[in-house]
């Protein structure tokens, strides 16, 4: 459906993207992740054909977004960051607006733009002008807007952004709804929510493709480097616990009044499951161990070691892609 | 054009739902109204409404850009730029639906004017050849100058720059073509080609001159195809 091949985009001479590739097939929902500046938007933009590329192409069900334009922006449905709508219309009239942009004739119209106020759940505002609204109804009329055509691909800038719990909640709903027969490309910087709506994520940073993938296979990635949680009381914890064998480094937070101490013991790669060597080290040593656990890891994790990586000043060769990138 | 016609409406629409489209009316409406009181139906005075067109066509150097000053600029400050132009409309046909609202509005301007037209018959025996070719003349200028306003529009985010902007470049086309007899004839024959303001003195004679009708059609298109230009190389800046 979504078809991003060698990617670049250049500002003067500040490169936004570089050779960013990826898909987005039909039935999945694709996030887009990646700090601020990352180049998520400007992918966006690429892709719903707001912005050429410099290099590359980009196909969306199977047009050119550049050479075929027209076709491309025909599938798509596309919500901007911070839903920009234009708040002197009422609700009803900017939805009907877009039909008629979408060349929707007046019966469709009609009965897209009441599927549109329900599924979004905007009906009880429909009469009401959009500059009156709260942002979290601006956010859901600008989504409203991009389903209305029932386009084949929807593309949403964090669409999230405004909604409160109970909201945020209701849209993973409609994008796990619209995934069954869509593709549906999600950018985001919340990392829990990536973990729960998408199929599969892109994560980018300095505007390279750094690691794609499903969310547990990401997380996979970096179980190597969840560090096991410890909990002790004794002789030197620290240096009892850097004997285990298998350890790499152990981090500790400084002991409480009444000599507890939390460790955090981080493995060597391919160290496999080190619980019961923590264990029987710290028994051999007569420590006393009140807890010992190693969390999941997750998204977080990923992104935070690979923004750690991430020492490429912004014109070198690509980081060695140890978790996969697709650069 | 593909979005033209839903463009149009919904920008026509947006004047009068905003305050800054009423205000341009009336203030167009007060001064047009003193001019036809104290200048049209004064005794001793000509049965023509030569000096109601007089301050339109000068009064449009400043009404014109406060029409079109919102056209992109608000929709490039707004962001709302993007949902536009990624919907699948050509950008000839966003620029056409903006001109045509703006147009439409000016006319919507005009209109309450006629009833100048009909009071001047009811006292006296006005040229209806001239009335006509007037009110051609006020909206063949005004097409030129919304054009000139789209483009200056399209150019920045800012509302203030595209009003001031081509208020500037067409106020100083006026001040050149008023010293261009100092200039060197082939020079001064140049300015006067371009001036539209001097185009416009023919249509108040009751004159209809091909000549000037095609050049207000002709450079409103260039600037509108300009327009469109910009947008377009938008996507590549």
């Amino acid at each position: 459906m979504i078809h991003v091949s060698q990617v670049s985009k250049w500002y003067g001479a500040h490169a936004a993207l570089r050779g960013v590739s990826f898909e987005a097939p039909a039935g999945e929902v694709v996030g887009l992740l990646g700090p601020n500046g990352a180049g998520k938007t400007t992918t966006l933009r690429i892709i719903t054909g707001f912005l050429a590329p410099s290099a590359g192409s980009v196909r969306v069900c199977g047009h050119d977004t550049v050479d075929q334009s027209l076709a491309a922006r025909r599938c798509l449905g596309y919500l901007p960051e911070a839903a920009p709508l234009y708040p002197e219309m009422s609700v009803r009239g900017y939805l009907h607006f877009r039909g008629r942009l979408m060349s929707l004739r007046r019966g469709p119209r009609r009965a897209a733009v009441g599927r549109a106020l329900a599924r979004c759940d905007v009906a009880d505002v429909a009469h009401r002008r959009i500059g009156q609204l709260s942002k979290g109804y601006r956010q859901r009329v600008g989504i409203a807007a991009a389903l209305l055509h029932d386009p084949a691909v929807i593309v949403l800038d964090e669409p999230s952004s405004g909604l409160d719990p109970a909201q945020i909640r209701q849209m993973r709903g409609l994008m796990r709804e619209l995934a069954q027969t869509h593709c549906v490309l999600v950018s985001s910087h919340v990392l829990p929510e990536v973990e729960q709506t998408c199929d599969r994520v892109v994560i980018i940073t300095r505007g390279r493709v750094r690691a794609e993938g499903s969310p547990a296979g990401l997380i996979e990635r970096v179980r190597h480097a969840a560090p096991y949680v410890v909990e002790a009381r004794g002789e030197a914890p620290e240096r009892v616990l850097r004997a285990v064998p298998g350890a790499a480094r152990v981090a500790a937070e400084p002991a409480a009044p009444d000599g507890w101490q939390r460790l955090r013991l981080f493995a060597a790669p391919g160290a496999g499951d080190l619980r019961e060597a923590i264990a029987r080290t710290a028994a051999a040593a007569g420590l006393a161990v009140r807890e010992l656990a190693r969390p999941a890891p997750g998204l977080e994790q990923l992104f935070l070691s690979l923004l750690e990586t991430d020492d490429d000043p912004g014109t070198g060769p690509a980081p060695a892609a140890d978790a996969g990138g697709a650069a | 054009m593909r979005g033209t016609i839903p463009i149009w409406r919904r920008e026509l629409a947006a004047y009068f739902r905003t305050p800054a489209g009423w205000i341009i009316m009336a203030l167009f409406l007060v001064l047009a109204g003193g001019v036809f009181r104290y200048a049209v139906l004064e005794p001793g005075q000509p049965a023509s409404l030569r000096a109601f067109f007089g301050l339109t066509w000068s009064l449009l150097l400043v009404l014109a850009p406060a029409i079109s000053m919102r056209a992109f600029s608000e929709e490039r400050r707004s962001g709302t730029l993007e949902t536009l132009l990624t919907a699948p409309v050509a950008e000839a046909g966003v620029v056409a639906g903006k001109f045509l609202a703006a147009l439409s509005f000016l006319c919507l301007m005009l209109a309450p004017t006629l009833a100048y037209v009909v009071v001047l018959a009811a006292v006296a025996e006005p040229d209806p050849g001239a009335v006509l070719a007037g009110y051609l003349g006020v909206v063949l200028l005004g097409m030129l100058y919304l054009s000139v306003g789209m483009l200056a529009s399209a150019a920045t985010s800012s509302q203030a720059l595209a009003f001031l902007g081509p208020l500037c470049g067409l106020v100083a086309l006026e001040i050149v073509r008023g010293q261009a007899g100092a200039f060197p004839p082939r020079v001064a024959e140049i300015v006067y080609a371009v001036s539209p303001s001097l185009r416009t003195l023919d249509f108040a004679k009751g004159v209809i001159d091909t000549a000037h009708v095609a050049f207000f059609l002709v450079t409103s298109f260039w600037f509108l195809a300009a327009t469109t230009l910009l947008l377009h190389a938008r996507r590549w800046r």
